[in-house]
């Protein structure tokens, strides 16, 4: 198990210097694979759904694909490495943070109105309540590796 | 799809995401050691696709064929996605990035189990 590139350098190198502030570089890779993975099983399970039975229940279905493309956005702007995609990143997030707020307080206020579970109702609860942590984690992940920009940076 | 194997699928998932995380904790960034392991678990479920999908195609049904298909692709790509993206980083994370896949993919094979009990097949 001992790799030589891990005796050579530094693993804590990237996360702790001001020289590595990409998002999707060290423990920041980690939150961009769990956002890899709900964007491609919410968008997937969404799809089918919309595709095969779409009258059944067309609020919750439209709403995991609308949480499957935030998630698509926010993986894909955790993943890049100019300030458009730290911008892209910090907007998904948000919405997505928003979004399990809404979702989760309305699919247990009217549970009526969400005969299908999404991605965001009870908060997550269907999902480990990942979805609810994770947005939290992406909001201080992208303030952490922003305000600790080397870079004479306008942003923040 | 064979039951067995599909439980030993979950089960060796479950050790490969506990590996990942020990070389995480051990502060070794993901290697060769890792894609051994992968490859290993990979393979099977490349069979585990194969088999079940000339099940499928010999006319088995399970409920919800179209989901069933999706995770079983889902099954079968995630893990080689993960481990290229966790071995081109070089810190100790790598192994944790993985262990998120392969947690993914036992879910996705769990799902499967379970859809293809409704199978009657």
């Amino acid at each position: 198990m001992a790799e030589n590139r891990g005796k050579n350098t530094s693993p804590e190198r990237h996360d702790l210097s001001g020289t590595g502030r990409e998002t999707g570089k060290g423990v920041g890779r980690v939150l961009v694979a769990v956002y890899a993975v709900f964007a491609l099983s919410a968008s997937a399970r969404a799809g089918v759904q919309l595709l095969t039975k779409y009258h059944e229940a067309p609020l919750a279905y439209v709403l995991s694909a609308f949480a499957g493309v935030v998630y698509i956005l926010a993986t894909v702007g955790l993943a890049g490495r100019r300030a458009a995609y730290r911008a892209l990143a910090w907007a998904a997030v948000l919405v997505e943070l928003t979004g399990v707020l809404v979702v989760g307080t309305l699919s247990v206020a009217a549970p009526a109105d969400f005969p299908e579970s999404t991605v965001w109702s009870g908060y997550g609860a269907g999902y480990g309540w990942v979805p609810l942590v994770l947005p939290i984690f992406g909001l201080l992940w992208l303030r952490h590796t922003g305000s600790a920009a080397p870079t004479n940076s306008t942003r923040d | 799809m064979i039951t067995t194997l599909a439980f030993v699928l979950v089960a060796l998932t479950v050790a490969l995401a506990v590996f990942g995380l020990v070389t995480t904790a051990l502060g070794h960034p993901a290697g060769r050691a890792h894609t051994l392991v992968v490859g290993g678990i990979e393979t099977l479920l490349v069979v585990q696709a194969v088999l079940a999908v000339l099940r499928v195609m010999g006319g088995v049904r399970p409920p919800e064929t179209e989901t069933f298909l999706i995770y079983l692709a889902v099954s079968v790509c995630v893990l080689p996605i993960g481990l290229q993206f966790a071995r081109a980083d070089e810190t100790r994370w790598g192994g944790t990035v993985v262990a998120v896949t392969a947690i993914a993919t036992g879910v996705a094979v769990l799902r499967l189990l379970a859809l293809w009990g409704g199978a009657s097949g």
